[in-house]
């Protein structure tokens, strides 16, 4: 996509990926090589930029977006006084050592003197926390901050230079025109044909209550039991529980190829959570034990786009209890396992969701009772879950809200 | 000389300027024409069989796997010590993965994103293997094994036993710690990087890496891709910081390095930050059961050490995988005096990525072990910590002092730099603070901790290692141009350490030329002499000495050309302020190297030939090392409702011998201490029960940040060493070296009323909250 | 890591931006990225198409009723801790604005794009609910508010539909005699909170909510009312109210929670 932004004073045509981020386009296309990239998810600081007299992170800000801006590196602060007088005092006080961070450290630290004064050590370690440095141990540089503050004690900190009462995100709606169709060249070919469907999910005609155990993680295998009361009789459920397909028909985001053949089964399991979408193909086995009402199925799959493989169990057995009303109603008991390895795996999970395990198995147990009810199974919602990858989305989730929590 | 701008002169960096313009040139900003960018496709699990790699065939030109790499040699690091176990590394995998993140294939394209585009089209097929992870669990009988025909998991058992069961006896007092500290990655802020390229005009493979090690890197090539290693040039650029992390021979670079010569194009990896935390080495894993014994005195009698390292699957180029656990036996005695004693250590294979020596190598973790034990057994002995160290420090008339493991001390004052740091930290006022309750409910806690960093350590410590390199003797090359400036060529490589400066005003305090007219040049094998790199605190001791013999060397020639252009006798002139200064005048240095070059029919007879352009040579006069040391006091905060610590007060007392430049010797102790504060109470590496790594991005793996680093306050001593050109000391690590042991010592004071005590770093809030709920039941059981 | 390829619009208006979402399959709004980059980068998401509503000047658009304030859905952090929005709380949202992750990310993360990705450990899930605020949402057909207290579904997991767009955020003024109190645990500063706390007590409204965040799903709102001694719950208080709410977890985490909750309540009623 063809875009123009000013970058240091110098208007700047480009033309770019729509997945090309600020960072390298300023990196690779324009070669100003001091916005040093760090981490790519917004963590490190080292690709701070100005947008618009703003600091920004280069790495996740795409420059599509940054077109018809103003945008200002470190290579574009030669005539600026007040980072003249910071990078005397960041070598006068020893705030650099290998450099990696330097330049988004000076942006950031400009930024703040600019903004603010009369700031105790403490508060501007709080303001200079989104830049890290690995070598100083930033002794030099909050050194080197107060330093230059104290000496623009008379002056008054400026407002945002170029905001002009646009209270969203740089550059604002003057900036550039709409780029109302897809182009081909930006990536894939996008499809107008199919709307996508409807987001709300039917709703279960009637609660059943679910219990959940406690979830336990051995050895990198989760494991979670439920268990539920559905009001009719053992020999009816297993009858719709013995059936692989329609247990998978019930799982939201769970599909199969096909009845089982020689206890085989191949099938897929879809997770969403928020924008991220997994994709587990694979196989599996199903055991029945009709002796016992039990069924244990058994798969492994693989998600290509994020390299990820899913390995896990379900294994569920009824018995005969007396319902709420008194009837004959029976009580699946349902453990689920699984192990899951690759970048949906490579993710801190301490906060794991419990309140989403609640959930588990709710959707699962209204469907298995509205299709034994003879009513229509909710059709599976696009953000729905599949009761393994319930369990996933809540390790997921632990990191999401390690990284994105903003 | 010129006053103030010599050894010892707080001298701004030369390098800063460049930096702060954002025109320093790491590998990720450099473009050559035509450059392809590499992505590899690297295993997702921990331990798995191959089965087959399906490369759909329209992208089959840009993927290359193991069967592509013809005549590629795996890399290997072996030691010489009896027993040690090899393993083999291939460049990409072979058979079998052995850790998450292991190559498996190498995907290029004309930019980073299309080439990971082609990662996601490889489909593996995997027959996992069961993965162990827990170094523990790896010694056991029946665990997986990571190189089966090993048959165990042990890469090398090391025993050190002096008279240890004599001490059982004698003993009034001992206490057993069992104490572990998590595997940690180093996280330089930029990644490693690797440009691979051959020229045809000089037949030559020329690799710019971000490396510590630029001529080790090409001894390692040459010998994996089979080349005469004139035929290997490697180019380290600006370093975005190394830690140790960049003191490797990498597959990536071995795999580059193949390719390009396959492709006839320039390629281009840089590692990405989830490379770099899932899949680079990592480092400071460490076990210890640890016993102290004392006498009815309270002095120290005896260590007994079992010590396990998880140095994860392969061994890695150059250092191997024992140098960390080997260490352990070697430096466990720390600064004190005792009698008796025994260590064992075990460094142990795992499905996780191998380890290097990360800055302070595994004296981070022995000093954590035998601080905080020792002050197990102060507390059990009901004296204070301090007091215990002082009853068995080895005292300064004992100096220089060969140790129960062999380990021979060059000079220093320890119990002073420990009355010091009490005094510094005000010792006795926290220990009133404490004795009123805080109004916050907080508890108050006091640490201390010691440690001696051996540094600049040589030939006959790592002849006895046998590992892929040993350091000799250290060159330098020196010349002067033909306008009076001088070069300095050095084969180790500064990426912040500030040797362009410090390497300058040594120069400067001989030859008295002006830091603006004086260059290092480091980082080009083509251009430096072979130099083992950047590692162990060495550069100012040896390459310092090597610049010092070149420019001693320098001045002899320009005096002997001087004192013929003054008509003086060699004997009578000297260099002052620039200037060669005779009985009857004086001339600039600048002015005789001009005539040696622009005006040689000037010259006076009899000169050396060899002119102003030499290499000068150095070594220690003992190459067992020099051993700066420190005292670390640390006051802590905790909050025992929330586990949340702040460090209320840090001071420091470090004797690094002769400074050569105080600034930069703070600058590197300041950056050590933050380094030891995410040791202690922040980073870690946490792995699951399949060893699927859990920490893939800068959320997960948390780094410090301003707010988690105190202000430090650093009271130096200067005892000079008897061995080195200026009495200088290695103190790179020695920062990083004991915040964790003087933290955890910290808290262990704050909770001790409460009966709890932290043994596993890093201290975290729920350790800490668990501790005291265990402190707590255990109470209420009794 | 580099994005799978996506394609990129940007709309003008809400009108046009909805009706993208509706015809576009696969399309992802962003805001100001500083969420969905990351989750792009690392290949976590790989929507087709990415719909950029940051130029859309109605959703940074601040107006000012008598009871209520409405903030557009891509102001940013921040513009609310610079005080260039009315303050309906008279301090309370830019205190929280400033504690958001970092400055570089604050200028470019928008209030509803937190609240659109709904997660637990977001700083805004937890004050706004508190605040009792309501998410006003356009959709092709119809737009709709919503409290935010039902607008969240759980970890992640919202009433905004594929084809719909939050437009801003909608909270009633507090009174000069309101107090509040926030209280976040982070093992560091601008990292994702372990634990949220917030007090939201304005009598003159009859208005009290407390909340305890970073549960893991749903902000969890307390089952008690403002009365006088507030200011005198204790750290077991805090935990019963956190039972009685159904807070699940292990005992530190539980623990963490109740200290989060006990020192939002002392900050809300510190003289």
């Amino acid at each position: 996509m063809k875009i123009a932004l000013t970058v240091n004073g110098r208007p700047v045509a480009g033309d770019v990926t729509p997945r090309t981020n600020l960072a390298d386009f300023l990196r690779e296309q324009l070669l100003l090589t001091g916005t040093h990239v760090g981490c790519e998810h917004g963590i490190c600081g080292a690709c701070t930029v100005e947008i618009d007299g703003e600091i920004a992170r280069s790495c996740i800000t795409y420059a599509v977006a940054c077109d018809g801006s103003g945008i200002r590196t470190i290579e574009g602060f030669d005539e600026d006084a007040l980072m003249s007088r910071l990078r005397q005092t960041f070598t006068e006080e020893h705030a650099l050592q290998c450099g990696y961070c330097t330049p988004g450290m000076l942006i950031a630290a400009r930024d703040l003197v600019r903004r603010k004064g009369g700031l105790s050590r403490a508060e501007i370690r709080t303001e200079m926390s989104g830049n890290l440095c690995r070598c100083t141990g930033y002794m030099g540089i909050v050194n080197a901050v107060a330093r230059v503050m104290d000496e623009r004690a008379g002056f008054a900190p400026s407002t945002a230079p170029t905001a002009n009462g646009w209270l969203g995100p740089a550059p604002g709606p003057g900036a550039s025109v709409a780029f109302p169709d897809p182009t081909p060249a930006g990536g894939r070919e996008v499809s107008r044909a199919a709307p996508p469907p409807p987001a709300r999910p039917a709703v279960a005609r009637k609660p059943v209550r679910v219990t959940v155990g406690d979830i336990e993680d051995v050895d990198g295998t989760v494991r979670l039991a439920q268990s539920f009361v559905l009001e009719h009789p053992r020999q009816v459920v297993w009858q719709l529980m013995s059936d692989p397909q329609a247990v998978a028909r019930c799982m939201p985001g769970a599909s199969l190829d096909g009845p089982p053949r020689d206890g085989n089964i191949s099938g897929r399991i879809e997770v969403k959570l928020g924008p991220i979408a997994a994709s587990f193909a694979g196989e599996g086995s199903v055991k029945p034990f009709p002796g016992e009402y039990r069924q244990l199925i058994e798969g492994r799959g693989g998600d290509r786009r994020s390299g990820s493989q899913v390995s896990g169990s379900v294994d569920y057995r009824l018995s005969a209890t007396t319902g709420e009303a008194g009837g004959e109603a029976t009580r699946v008991a349902v453990t689920i396992s699984y192990a899951l390895t690759g970048l949906l795996a490579q993710l801190g999970r301490s906060a794991i969701a419990r309140d989403l395990a609640r959930r588990i198995g709710e959707t699962f147990a209204q469907n298995i009772d509205a299709q034994l009810s003879g009513a229509a199974v909710a059709q599976v919602p696009v953000g729905g879950l599949s009761l393994v990858l319930q369990v996933l989305a809540a390790r997921l989730r632990a990191m999401l809200a390690r990284i994105f929590a903003r | 000389m010129t006053a103030g701008q010599g050894i010892g002169a707080r001298l701004l960096r030369k390098e800063d300027d460049r930096y702060m313009r954002g025109r320093g040139q790491y590998v990720g900003d450099i473009r050559l024409p035509g450059m392809q960018e590499v992505a590899f496709l690297r295993s997702p699990l921990a331990h798995a069989r191959i089965r087959a790699i399906q490369i759909p065939a329209g992208i089959r030109d840009r993927v290359f796997i193991a069967e592509d790499l013809s005549g590629v040699a795996p890399i290997r690091a072996d030691t010489s010590l009896p027993g040690f176990k090899s393993s083999v590394q291939p460049a990409l995998a072979t058979g079998k993965v052995r850790h998450v993140g292991e190559l498996i294939a190498m995907c290029v394209a004309p930019t980073r994103a299309e080439a990971e585009d082609l990662v996601a089209e490889i489909d593996v097929d995997f027959e996992p293997l069961p993965a162990v992870h827990d170094m523990l669990a790896a010694r056991q009988p029946g665990a997986p094994l990571v190189h089966e025909h090993w048959g165990d998991n042990l890469y090398l058992t090391t025993a050190i036993d002096v008279d240890f069961e004599a001490a059982v006896a004698k003993a009034a007092k001992s206490v057993t710690r069992e104490l572990r500290t998590a595997r940690q990655a180093m996280c330089p802020l930029e990644g490693r990087g690797v440009i691979a390229s051959w020229n045809t005009r000089l037949d030559q493979l020329i690799v710019t890496s971000s490396t510590q090690q630029p001529h080790i890197v090409r001894t390692g090539l040459a010998e994996c891709l089979g080349l005469d290693e004139g035929r290997v040039r490697v180019v380290a650029p600006d370093v975005g910081g190394g830690f140790g992390y960049k003191g490797i021979l990498l597959p990536e670079e071995v795999a580059l390095s193949w390719a390009t010569r396959k492709l006839g194009v320039p390629l281009r990896w840089l590692e990405d930050r989830r490379e770099n935390l899932i899949a680079g080495a990592d480092c400071r894993e460490h076990h210890y059961i640890l016993t102290a014994y004392a006498d009815a005195d309270g002095r120290l009698l005896a260590l007994d050490c079992e010590a396990t390292v998880d140095s994860g699957a392969y061994s890695a180029y150059p250092f191997s995988a024992c140098l960390e656990a080997g260490q352990i036996g070697s430096i466990l005695p720390g600064l004190y005096d005792f009698p008796h004693y025994r260590c064992r250590t075990h460094s142990v294979a795992t499905n996780k990525p191998p380890i290097l020596p990360y800055r302070g190598v595994a004296r981070t973790g022995v000093c954590f072990a035998l601080e905080v034990t020792l002050d197990a057994l102060a507390r059990e002995l009901g004296i204070e910590p301090k007091d215990l160290r002082f009853k068995s420090l080895v005292r300064p008339e004992q100096m220089p002092f060969d140790n129960i493991a062999k380990r021979h001390f060059d000079s220093g004052d320890y119990p002073e730099a420990l009355r010091q740091a009490i005094e510094e930290i005000g010792f006795a006022e926290v220990r009133e603070r404490q004795r009123r309750a805080e109004p916050d409910g907080r508890r108050i806690g006091i640490g201390f901790a010691m440690y001696a960093e051996q540094a600049g350590h040589g030939t006959s410590v790592y002849a006895a290692w046998g590992i892929p390199f040993v350091p000799g003797y250290e060159q330098c090359q020196a010349r002067f141009t033909p306008d009076g400036g001088l070069e300095l060529r050095i084969g180790a490589h500064s990426h912040g350490q500030g040797l362009e400066t410090t390497l300058s005003q040594v120069a400067h305090s001989i030859l008295g030329v002006p830091h603006e007219r004086i260059k290092l040049v480091h980082g080009d094998t083509a251009e430096t002499p072979y130099s083992t790199g950047t590692w162990g605190s060495r550069c100012m001791i040896m390459s310092g000495g090597a610049v010092a013999a070149a420019c001693d060397e320098l001045a002899d020639r320009i005096l002997r050309i001087a004192a013929g252009l003054l008509q003086a006798r060699r004997e009578d002139v000297r260099i002052e302020g620039g200037d060669v200064v005779g009985p009857s005048g004086r001339m600039a240095v600048a002015e005789v190297a001009r005539t040696w070059y622009r005006r040689p029919q000037d010259l006076p007879g009899d000169l050396n030939p060899g002119g102003l352009e030499l290499t000068g040579g150095y070594k220690a006069k003992r190459d067992t090392g020099t051993f700066s040391y420190a005292t670390h006091a640390a006051v802590v905060a905790v909050d025992p409702e929330t586990g949340e610590v702040e460090i209320l007060d840090y001071a420091i007392v470090e004797d690094g011998g002769v400074l050569v430049n105080p600034m930069i010797v703070d600058g590197q102790v300041y950056g050590g201490v933050a380094q030891g504060i995410g040791t202690a109470l922040y980073e870690e590496m946490r792995y699951d029960g399949q060893g699927q790594p859990l920490a893939s991005t800068l959320s997960d793996y948390i780094l410090p940040g301003p707010t988690e680093v105190p202000d430090v306050r650093i009271l130096h001593m200067e005892t000079p060493s008897p061995y080195t050109r200026f009495g200088q000391k290695g103190i790179g690590e020695g920062g990083a070296i004991a915040p964790p042991a003087a933290i955890t010592n910290a808290i262990n004071d704050a909770l001790k009323d409460l009966g709890a005590e932290l043994l596993v770093s890093p201290i975290t809030p729920r350790r800490i909250v668990e501790a005291i709920g265990s402190a707590r039941q255990r109470a209420a059981a009794a | 890591m580099k994005p799978a390829p996506f394609d990129y619009l940007r709309p003008q208006t809400v009108e046009e931006a909805v009706r993208l979402l509706a015809t576009t399959p696969d399309a992802k709004v962003l805001a100001g990225g500083q969420t969905l980059g990351p989750m792009l980068n690392l290949r976590l998401a790989q929507p087709a198409v990415l719909v950029d509503i940051g130029r859309i000047a109605e959703l940074a658009a601040v107006t000012d009723d008598k009871d209520a304030v409405m903030i557009g859905a891509t102001v940013t952090h921040a513009a609310i801790e610079d005080g260039r929005t009315p303050d309906p709380t008279g301090g309370f949202l830019p205190q929280v604005a400033r504690g958001i992750a970092y400055r570089a990310v604050r200028t470019r993360g928008t209030i509803g794009g937190s609240l659109a990705h709904a997660d637990p450990a977001a700083d805004w899930l937890s004050a706004l609910t508190a605040l009792g605020a309501e998410i006003a949402i356009a959709g092709v057909r119809s737009s709709r508010r919503v409290p935010l207290s039902a607008f969240v579904r759980g970890a992640m997991e919202t009433e905004l539909g594929a084809d719909e767009l939050i437009t801003g955020i909608r909270i009633r003024k507090l009174s000069s005699r309101a107090r509040f109190g926030y209280h976040k645990i982070c093992r560091k500063t601008g990292e994702f909170a372990e634990a949220i706390g917030v007090v939201v007590d304005d009598p003159e409204r009859a208005y009290f909510c407390a909340v305890a965040g970073a549960t893991g799903g749903r902000p969890l709102v307390m089952e008690t009312r403002a009365a006088p001694g507030s200011g005198s719950v204790t750290v077991e208080d805090a935990r019963q109210l956190l039972k009685g709410a159904h807070f699940t977890g292990d005992d530190y985490e539980l623990t963490l929670h109740a200290a989060a909750l006990h020192r939002a309540y002392q900050r809300a009623y510190a003289a």
